[in-house]
């Protein structure tokens, strides 16, 4: 509600037409479509099939967001060659709101009706909804979160997100740099994504020898008031505060609590997004040494010469002036930056034809990752190779700003600990032959 | 920090603000018979007050907080008006109704105010110590706004006209129209009082939760555990309810964990309803 809009006398007609307005749009949510721009003759349709509301609309709509970026850009240069032919690039979104059946229908009308090539999604819990689909149909998928593979997808790629086997790199980084910190206390929601990383963090640790104080502390999703949790975790005094893979709505008051509580050690956690804004809750000072995953793509790190993402600085740029910065989030970018593998694939298959992409883009078992070469992996904890893994970026906040530390190996951590990941996850029955 | 007296101060923040929903859940029941649904997102619309005119509008909190008081009562008005009077005789309808109310309240915050949480600065940070245990000036604030606004409700009830007559219309609405009562302005009072209560708790809470357009939901699920704990129609029971639950749930989060604290609070629930199935202060068939 806008003050705008309040300020407005509303008279009878306006507001039948508002809601008129209001209920045709409440239609168009109720069938989830999102048309984000319009097709023409020499147009390849991808799916955008994550959510875009509720609780984890912020591992959606800013992917989403990202890709209008992206689609523009390309679009402006002529589109995606293949064989020959330039195609525009258009976005079909569709909101699951991170739900299975939602996501199921979804699936079924961005293929059947929407005859989409390629289907990008946030994955978790909202993968079994469409597995079936993506076995029947062949088509190809993404996942940010590659605890969806198994070998019974093999159509389904996790690209770029090698989620949450990149934390090890944090608490690696943080074991080297600050070897004084020996304990930590951790919680995570109760869910598909919180339990493999806390699986995750568990291997990071053991195997930079950093003892757990307590057992991991699960919480409902639902959970509002974050006080009870916070006051478990800091009951051991623990010198590292673990934030797992929590979903924003829960790192920003589990900050604001540890800060209200008297926190004064260190934080660790996979995502920081808005992270201006626990800032402006706690303090700089708090706030300080935050370690996370994902860097802000004006890092001047980025600008390395391995990293593959096209002009970082400029997408970044592009990002806040038309959504604003503090909108940037852990997903603004990974979503285009699976668009970049695709149309590479694309182009060199000569087909936008799922099978053909997929083949072009597994063609040698190397990528181009967001952050430098990677191979493709993960028999050993997916079962099928479908994971794009090489380095990641170690974050920090430093004066108020992220600040990217390091790119570190997760393939050379893995060669070191993997016994360990695999206890671990075996533990929490994360193995993709555990999962149901 | 001392963990009992911590997760104790924890409880008792808790227990303010889900008794202030709990006894605006049970107001609109006792007076008008309907069940609603609603009442999760009147204490969302409640908290985006706060958004609204706090965080975006840098008014001043307690202002947004009156404000989000009002406002959330005029809207219960509205649904009694709209929703609830044509289908006094009709409860299921009114049920029915209330979900779809809720529906539009959630799109209306999601075409105001985007998808994505509200950002909420505190407007204060000032702390201090409890026998070790650290309570912040936000939710002493919470705490006392209880106490005052529910022995508020409590004296309205007790002492003034109106309130004997929302009494009376609780206990047997036939008879009180018989005496003269009107039934539409003892609805409009109860809804207002009750739809208030829910706006007040989400605006006082609103800088210390992250509101979504879909925070109602858990909200009204722990708002109905304690009413049918208290007694479906009992303030009293409503407010020892919040009581019971909140500490139970607090104190299981703490030294168990969050998941185990739910499947008690409902294991606490059905307990009550086998021992006693009118709650523990409900009477045994509403008038």
């Amino acid at each position: 509600m806008s003050r705008k809009s309040l300020d407005r006398k509303i008279s009878r007609r306006k507001f039948l037409g508002t809601s008129a307005a209001s209920g045709a749009a409440l239609a168009a949510m109720s069938t989830g479509l999102s048309r984000v721009s319009f097709a023409d003759s020499h147009t390849i349709k991808i799916g955008f099939l994550a959510p875009l509301t509720g609780p984890v609309a912020a591992w959606g709509k800013p992917g989403l967001d990202g890709c209008l970026i992206w689609a523009d850009w390309v679009n402006s240069k002529g589109g995606v060659n293949i064989g020959g032919q330039s195609y525009n690039v258009e976005f079909i979104g569709y909101d699951n709101e991170y739900d299975a059946a939602k996501a199921r229908t979804g699936a079924t009308k961005l293929i059947k009706e929407d005859g989409v090539k390629f289907v990008m999604m946030l994955g978790g819990d909202t993968w079994p909804g469409v597995q079936e689909i993506a076995a029947r149909e062949g088509m190809l998928f993404s996942t940010l979160l590659p605890s969806d593979l198994s070998p019974d997808s093999t159509t389904l790629l996790a690209p770029c997100e090698v989620h949450p086997i990149y934390n090890v790199t944090g608490v690696e980084w943080l074991a080297e740099n600050k070897p004084d910190l020996k304990t930590a206390a951790m919680c995570a929601q109760d869910d598909s994504l919180g339990k493999p990383s806390v699986a995750t963090y568990l291997a990071a640790f053991e195997a930079a020898g950093i003892e757990m104080v307590d057992e991991p502390l699960f919480f409902d999703p639902a959970t509002t008031d974050f006080a009870p949790v916070m006051t478990r975790l800091l009951s051991a005094n623990p010198d590292i505060l673990c934030l797992d893979t929590c979903y924003a709505d829960y790192v920003h008051p589990l900050c604001e609590q540890a800060f209200q509580q008297g926190y004064q050690g260190q934080i660790i956690s996979c995502t920081a997004d808005f992270y201006q804004k626990i800032i402006e809750k706690t303090s700089e000072e708090f706030m300080e040494g935050f370690i996370f995953q994902f860097p802000d793509f004006d890092d001047p790190a980025l600008n390395s010469e391995g990293v593959n993402f096209v002009n970082p600085n400029e997408f970044y740029a592009e990002y806040a002036k038309r959504y604003g910065a503090s909108e940037w989030s852990a997903v603004s970018w990974e979503y285009a930056s699976i668009m970049d593998l695709w149309a590479d694939a694309a182009s060199s298959a000569g087909s936008a034809e799922p099978a053909a992409v997929l083949e072009a883009m597994k063609a040698d078992g190397t990528g181009k990752h967001a952050f430098g070469t990677a191979d493709w992996w993960g028999t050993e904890l997916f079962g099928i190779d479908n994971a794009l893994v090489g380095n990641w970026p170690v974050v920090v906040i430093e004066g108020g700003k992220a600040t990217i530390k390091d790119f570190r190996s997760i393939p050379a951590w893995w060669d070191q600990h993997k016994d360990l990941m695999i206890k671990h996850m075996t533990d929490l029955g994360q193995m993709w032959n555990q999962r149901g | 920090m001392d963990l009992l007296w911590q997760t104790a101060v924890n409880a008792t923040y808790a227990a303010s603000y889900m008794a202030l929903i709990a006894v605006g859940l049970v107001m609109i029941f006792g007076v008008m018979g309907v069940i609603n649904f609603a009442h999760g997102e009147l204490y969302m619309v409640g908290a985006y007050c706060v958004v609204f005119l706090y965080a975006q509008e840098n008014f001043p909190f307690l202002l947004a907080v009156a404000a989000g008081l009002i406002f959330v009562g005029l809207v219960g008005l509205v649904m009694e008006r709209t929703l609830f009077r044509p289908l006094r005789d009709n409860p299921l309808g009114g049920l029915i109704a209330s979900i779809g109310f809720l529906l539009i309240l959630q799109t209306l915050a999601v075409f105001g105010f985007g998808r994505r949480m509200g950002h909420v600065p505190p407007w204060t940070q000032g702390k201090f110590e409890v026998f070790g245990a650290i309570l912040t000036y936000q939710r002493l604030f919470v705490i006392a706004a209880a106490i005052v606004l529910l022995g508020a409700l409590w004296a309205f009830l007790k002492r003034s006209k109106f309130g004997r007559a929302l009494r009376a219309c609780a206990q047997d609405a036939e008879a009180a129209s018989l005496q003269g009562i009107s039934m539409n302005q003892t609805a409009r009072i109860a809804m207002f009082i009750g739809a208030a209560l829910a706006g007040v708790a989400g605006a006082l809470t609103a800088p210390l939760v992250s509101p979504t357009p879909y925070i109602g939901h858990s909200i009204i699920v722990t708002a109905f555990i304690i009413i049918i704990v208290g007694g479906v129609g009992s303030l009293e029971g409503a407010v020892i309810a919040a009581v019971l639950y909140a500490f139970v749930h607090t104190f299981v989060t703490t030294f168990f964990d969050g998941v185990v604290a739910n499947i008690v609070g409902l294991a606490l629930m059905l307990a009550v309803l086998v021992v006693r199935p009118t709650g523990l202060f409900g009477a045994k068939e509403r008038a």
